[in-house]
């Protein structure tokens, strides 16, 4: 910090501003009253003003190439913001898509659908899928049946000679119940 | 300067009914200031040129959001500080400085052109912000109150970035050591 700016710590005044444009009026005038008895901010002064016109000698420079106008194109809206811009264009152009929608759909031809012939192919496809389902169910069915029958067949076999054995055992244990008797009763009538 | 006002302030609302023309009257008024403020901020002439190009085209596309014709100046300025703080935030990591080598201390009874070079070095060290607030102030003439609209900050803000930007331009242009006082 330089001796003048030690100096400057007093004063009250807002140099800056009075450079570059701040200040009130009044605040001008306390400014100006100050200087006539300061030296340092009279110094202050100087240097802000040197810098200030320092500065202001930088000219400016000639753009290279103007900005692109509105009618180059740049800036130009799109086809659909100026048609949607414009109430007009807009509606002629609601009327001429809502009337072109109608002559498409007077001249377009509606497929012929044949629901008879669709109806029969359905009925064929459907019923060949049912035969097929009755045949595979009907194939287990017989299967099936066909092995309780032989099951129940060979049960009823082995049934069947397991009677004709009691049968037969029946019938030999009377006929030697029969024999003993016959032989009891002829001992009984020689006695 | 009152009359300058009433012709943007017509120009504006001739350009939102729609009259290219107008537009493009406002264009040529502006075109060089804002380039020039934008030159001096990014530095190099071709990204001064792309953004003034893409100032006016954003200026055009949202002139209807403008509430006050009157504030057309500060309006553009802010649109022109975006554009270059996206530029500058997207070319220079977050921190870092311009750094330029340092002038020769001194300045008396300097030529015009090593006044412009040694002027255009001491911007050049500046900060973004800082530098700004010089051009803002010194090259443009607006008011505290309308940099800080224009900049998104306080007023407080505004002048202290202005105070501190002048006294490190003070001591490269007005040395005390070499009678830059008269």
């Amino acid at each position: 910090m330089s001796e003048s700016e030690v100096r400057r710590m007093n004063c009250d005044i807002d140099l800056k501003a009075y450079v570059v444009g701040e200040s009130t009026r009044p605040e001008r005038g306390a400014v100006e009253n100050h200087l006539r008895g300061c030296q340092s901010c009279r110094e202050e002064l100087d240097r802000l003003n040197l810098t200030r016109s320092m500065l202001a000698s930088l000219e400016d420079e000639e753009i290279p190439r103007r900005i692109a106008f509105v009618s180059d194109g740049v800036f130009e809206p799109r086809w659909w913001q100026t048609m949607w811009r414009s109430g007009p264009v807009m509606g002629f152009a609601s009327a001429a898509l809502l009337a072109a929608a109608i002559v498409v759909h007077g001249f377009e031809r509606t497929p012929v659908v044949d629901t008879a012939q669709i109806e029969k192919q359905v009925e064929s496809r459907v019923g060949a899928r049912v035969q097929a389902a009755v045949n595979v169910a009907q194939a287990k069915q017989s299967a099936e049946f066909a092995k309780v029958l032989n099951a129940t067949e060979s049960r009823f076999e082995s049934q069947r000679k397991s009677d004709l054995a009691t049968v037969q055992q029946a019938a030999e244990y009377y006929e030697k119940q029969m024999a003993r008797f016959e032989v009891a009763s002829n001992q009984g009538a020689g006695q | 300067m009152i009359f300058r006002e009433v012709e943007d302030r017509d120009l504006i609302a001739k350009a939102r009914r729609g009259q290219v023309e107008a537009y493009n009257v406002l264009v040529s008024r502006w075109e060089k200031r804002v380039f020039n403020y934008l030159l001096r901020l990014v530095g190099q002439r071709e990204d001064a040129l792309d953004l003034s190009q893409d100032v006016f085209l954003k200026a055009y596309q949202n002139l209807k959001k403008l509430d006050d014709p009157a504030k057309f100046p500060g309006w553009l300025f802010r649109i022109a500080h975006n554009e270059a703080y996206s530029l500058l935030r997207k070319n220079r990591p977050e921190g870092e400085m311009t750094v330029e080598p340092r002038m020769a201390e001194s300045s008396g009874g300097m030529f015009p052109i090593e006044s412009t070079l040694a002027v255009r070095s001491a911007l050049a060290r500046l900060s973004d912000d800082h530098r700004e607030a010089v051009l803002l102030k010194v090259y443009q003439g607006f008011k505290f109150e309308e940099m800080a609209e224009i900049l998104s900050c306080p007023v407080s803000t505004v002048k202290s970035r202005l105070y501190t930007a002048l006294d490190l331009l003070k001591q490269t242009l007005a040395p005390v050591n070499t009678g830059g006082a008269k």
